[in-house]
Protein backbone atom coordinates (compact mmCIF):
# COMPACT_ATOMS: atom_id res chain seq x y z
CA UNK A 1 0.00 0.00 0.00
CA UNK A 2 1.14 3.35 -0.73
CA UNK A 3 0.27 6.55 1.29
CA UNK A 4 1.70 9.89 0.12
CA UNK A 5 1.75 11.97 2.90
CA UNK A 6 2.07 15.58 2.46
CA UNK A 7 2.37 18.87 4.52
CA UNK A 8 -1.23 20.88 5.29
CA UNK A 9 -0.84 24.77 4.54
CA UNK A 10 -3.91 25.59 6.65
CA UNK A 11 -2.51 27.76 9.28
CA UNK A 12 -2.55 25.99 12.30
CA UNK A 13 -3.17 27.35 15.89
CA UNK A 14 0.02 28.40 16.34
CA UNK A 15 -1.03 30.51 20.01
CA UNK A 16 -1.58 27.11 21.30
CA UNK A 17 1.37 25.58 19.82
CA UNK A 18 -0.39 22.75 18.08
CA UNK A 19 2.11 20.78 15.98
CA UNK A 20 1.31 21.13 12.68
CA UNK A 21 -0.98 18.08 10.83
CA UNK A 22 -0.34 16.29 7.36
CA UNK A 23 -2.54 15.63 5.05
CA UNK A 24 -2.68 11.36 3.75
CA UNK A 25 -4.16 10.28 0.40
CA UNK A 26 -4.02 6.49 0.61
CA UNK A 27 -4.72 4.22 -2.68
CA UNK A 28 -7.89 2.80 -1.35
CA UNK A 29 -9.76 5.53 -0.94
CA UNK A 30 -8.08 7.50 -3.88
CA UNK A 31 -9.14 4.60 -6.28
CA UNK A 32 -12.60 4.27 -4.86
CA UNK A 33 -13.39 7.91 -5.10
CA UNK A 34 -11.27 9.45 -8.10
CA UNK A 35 -10.16 6.62 -9.86
CA UNK A 36 -13.94 5.52 -10.26
CA UNK A 37 -14.41 8.33 -12.71
CA UNK A 38 -13.53 8.64 -16.36
CA UNK A 39 -10.39 9.80 -17.13
CA UNK A 40 -11.31 12.56 -18.80
CA UNK A 41 -14.16 13.78 -16.97
CA UNK A 42 -14.07 17.52 -15.53
CA UNK A 43 -14.33 16.21 -12.13
CA UNK A 44 -11.16 13.43 -12.52
CA UNK A 45 -8.93 15.82 -13.86
CA UNK A 46 -9.67 18.64 -11.13
CA UNK A 47 -9.48 16.18 -8.56
CA UNK A 48 -6.02 14.92 -9.66
CA UNK A 49 -4.89 19.11 -10.07
CA UNK A 50 -6.06 19.72 -6.85
CA UNK A 51 -4.01 16.68 -5.24
CA UNK A 52 -0.94 17.42 -7.09
CA UNK A 53 -1.28 21.44 -6.11
CA UNK A 54 -1.41 19.95 -2.30
CA UNK A 55 1.14 17.77 -2.89
CA UNK A 56 3.40 20.71 -4.55
CA UNK A 57 2.84 22.56 -1.51
CA UNK A 58 1.73 25.44 -3.56
CA UNK A 59 -1.76 25.41 -2.22
CA UNK A 60 -3.29 26.96 0.82
CA UNK A 61 -5.64 25.14 1.60
CA UNK A 62 -9.56 27.09 2.53
CA UNK A 63 -10.63 24.27 4.89
CA UNK A 64 -13.94 24.45 6.69
CA UNK A 65 -15.65 22.17 9.38
CA UNK A 66 -18.21 19.12 8.17
CA UNK A 67 -21.56 19.19 9.35
CA UNK A 68 -21.50 17.29 12.13
CA UNK A 69 -25.61 16.19 12.40
CA UNK A 70 -26.82 18.26 9.22
CA UNK A 71 -30.73 17.51 9.42
CA UNK A 72 -31.63 18.48 5.79
CA UNK A 73 -29.23 15.64 4.02
CA UNK A 74 -29.03 13.46 7.13
CA UNK A 75 -24.97 13.41 6.49
CA UNK A 76 -23.06 13.11 10.17
CA UNK A 77 -19.42 14.36 9.09
CA UNK A 78 -18.48 14.07 13.24
CA UNK A 79 -14.32 14.73 13.06
CA UNK A 80 -14.12 16.18 9.28
CA UNK A 81 -13.50 18.65 7.69
CA UNK A 82 -13.40 20.07 3.59
CA UNK A 83 -11.94 21.34 0.81
CA UNK A 84 -13.69 23.13 -2.00
CA UNK A 85 -11.89 21.77 -5.59
CA UNK A 86 -10.75 23.71 -7.54
CA UNK A 87 -8.75 24.73 -4.88
CA UNK A 88 -9.16 28.23 -3.56
CA UNK A 89 -12.12 28.76 -5.36
CA UNK A 90 -15.59 29.24 -3.53
CA UNK A 91 -19.04 29.43 -5.45
CA UNK A 92 -20.45 26.22 -6.45
CA UNK A 93 -20.01 27.02 -10.27
CA UNK A 94 -16.21 28.05 -9.62
CA UNK A 95 -16.05 24.79 -7.27
CA UNK A 96 -18.51 22.04 -8.10
CA UNK A 97 -16.55 19.53 -6.37
CA UNK A 98 -14.99 18.64 -2.76
CA UNK A 99 -12.26 16.84 -0.94
CA UNK A 100 -13.38 15.19 2.73
CA UNK A 101 -10.69 14.28 5.19
CA UNK A 102 -11.23 13.14 8.32
CA UNK A 103 -8.65 13.79 11.41
CA UNK A 104 -7.03 10.35 11.89
CA UNK A 105 -4.50 9.30 14.88
CA UNK A 106 -1.77 7.16 13.07
CA UNK A 107 -0.11 4.68 14.75
CA UNK A 108 2.34 6.42 16.13
CA UNK A 109 -0.03 8.74 17.75
CA UNK A 110 0.52 11.89 15.32
CA UNK A 111 -2.38 13.28 13.87
CA UNK A 112 -3.60 13.28 9.96
CA UNK A 113 -5.93 14.75 7.86
CA UNK A 114 -7.14 11.29 5.77
CA UNK A 115 -8.85 11.88 2.95
CA UNK A 116 -11.89 10.04 2.57
CA UNK A 117 -14.64 11.30 -0.05
CA UNK A 118 -14.18 13.14 -3.23
CA UNK A 119 -17.32 13.91 -5.57
CA UNK A 120 -19.89 16.82 -6.67
CA UNK A 121 -21.31 19.59 -3.61
CA UNK A 122 -24.28 19.96 -5.55
CA UNK A 123 -24.84 17.59 -8.78
CA UNK A 124 -27.20 18.59 -11.15
CA UNK A 125 -28.57 15.13 -11.76
CA UNK A 126 -30.37 13.78 -8.55
CA UNK A 127 -29.62 10.52 -8.39
CA UNK A 128 -25.76 11.67 -8.43
CA UNK A 129 -24.59 11.11 -4.64
CA UNK A 130 -22.68 14.41 -3.27
CA UNK A 131 -19.78 14.58 -1.88
CA UNK A 132 -21.15 14.60 2.11
CA UNK A 133 -23.23 11.79 1.16
CA UNK A 134 -19.94 9.43 -0.13
CA UNK A 135 -18.49 11.01 3.36
CA UNK A 136 -21.08 9.45 5.30
CA UNK A 137 -21.35 6.34 3.52
CA UNK A 138 -17.71 5.65 3.86
CA UNK A 139 -17.83 6.63 7.77
CA UNK A 140 -20.84 4.89 8.56
CA UNK A 141 -21.46 1.75 5.90
CA UNK A 142 -24.61 3.43 4.34
CA UNK A 143 -26.10 6.14 3.27
CA UNK A 144 -27.87 8.13 5.04
CA UNK A 145 -31.97 7.99 5.12
CA UNK B 1 -36.10 -11.72 -30.43
CA UNK B 2 -36.95 -10.94 -26.75
CA UNK B 3 -34.71 -10.33 -24.53
CA UNK B 4 -35.06 -12.45 -21.54
CA UNK B 5 -35.15 -10.99 -17.99
CA UNK B 6 -33.09 -12.33 -15.43
CA UNK B 7 -34.34 -11.63 -11.71
CA UNK B 8 -32.16 -10.98 -8.78
CA UNK B 9 -32.93 -11.15 -5.24
CA UNK B 10 -31.00 -8.46 -4.31
CA UNK B 11 -30.59 -6.22 -0.76
CA UNK B 12 -28.72 -3.25 -0.06
CA UNK B 13 -25.61 -3.80 1.38
CA UNK B 14 -24.98 -7.04 -0.53
CA UNK B 15 -21.72 -6.74 -3.04
CA UNK B 16 -21.92 -8.66 -6.70
CA UNK B 17 -19.53 -9.32 -9.23
CA UNK B 18 -20.30 -8.45 -12.89
CA UNK B 19 -17.35 -9.31 -15.70
CA UNK B 20 -14.86 -9.06 -12.69
CA UNK B 21 -15.74 -5.69 -11.49
CA UNK B 22 -16.93 -5.91 -8.30
CA UNK B 23 -20.53 -3.22 -7.11
CA UNK B 24 -22.61 -2.64 -4.01
CA UNK B 25 -25.92 -2.68 -3.70
CA UNK B 26 -27.17 0.93 -2.55
CA UNK B 27 -30.74 2.78 -2.25
CA UNK B 28 -31.30 4.60 -5.39
CA UNK B 29 -32.90 7.99 -3.75
CA UNK B 30 -36.73 6.96 -5.33
CA UNK B 31 -37.15 3.84 -3.37
CA UNK B 32 -35.58 1.18 -5.45
CA UNK B 33 -31.73 -0.38 -5.78
CA UNK B 34 -29.13 0.47 -7.81
CA UNK B 35 -25.60 -0.55 -8.24
CA UNK B 36 -22.13 1.19 -7.97
CA UNK B 37 -18.58 0.79 -7.05
CA UNK B 38 -18.13 0.07 -3.36
CA UNK B 39 -16.88 2.40 -1.05
CA UNK B 40 -15.09 0.57 1.80
CA UNK B 41 -15.74 1.93 5.02
CA UNK B 42 -13.11 3.90 6.94
CA UNK B 43 -13.46 1.55 9.89
CA UNK B 44 -12.16 -1.71 7.87
CA UNK B 45 -9.13 0.62 5.99
CA UNK B 46 -8.13 1.95 9.74
CA UNK B 47 -7.78 -1.19 10.78
CA UNK B 48 -5.26 -2.86 8.46
CA UNK B 49 -3.81 0.56 8.58
CA UNK B 50 -3.54 0.66 12.49
CA UNK B 51 -5.16 3.83 12.37
CA UNK B 52 -8.01 5.49 14.52
CA UNK B 53 -10.17 8.39 14.19
CA UNK B 54 -8.94 11.05 16.54
CA UNK B 55 -10.48 12.00 19.22
CA UNK B 56 -13.33 14.92 19.64
CA UNK B 57 -10.52 16.74 21.64
CA UNK B 58 -8.47 16.76 19.46
CA UNK B 59 -10.31 17.76 16.50
CA UNK B 60 -11.63 20.91 18.56
CA UNK B 61 -8.35 21.99 19.17
CA UNK B 62 -6.91 21.52 15.59
CA UNK B 63 -10.18 22.69 13.55
CA UNK B 64 -12.18 24.52 16.24
CA UNK B 65 -11.43 27.75 14.68
CA UNK B 66 -12.45 26.79 11.30
CA UNK B 67 -15.52 28.34 9.52
CA UNK B 68 -18.45 26.29 8.54
CA UNK B 69 -20.66 26.66 5.45
CA UNK B 70 -23.76 24.84 6.43
CA UNK B 71 -23.77 22.93 3.08
CA UNK B 72 -22.27 19.37 4.22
Amino acid sequence: MVALIVPLRVPPPERRNLPPVSIRFDREEWEEEVERLDERSEARIQALRARREIEGGKAALDLQKCEADDEASGTRLVGCVKSYVPLGKQGASEAPFGFVFQLAQNPDGSLVWNFIAFGERHPDNPATRTVYERAHKRLHGRYPE
Amino acid sequence: MAIAVRKLDLHVGELVEIEGRRYEVVPDKTGGLTIEPPITPISELYEKRGMKPASAEDFERIAGDLPADGEG
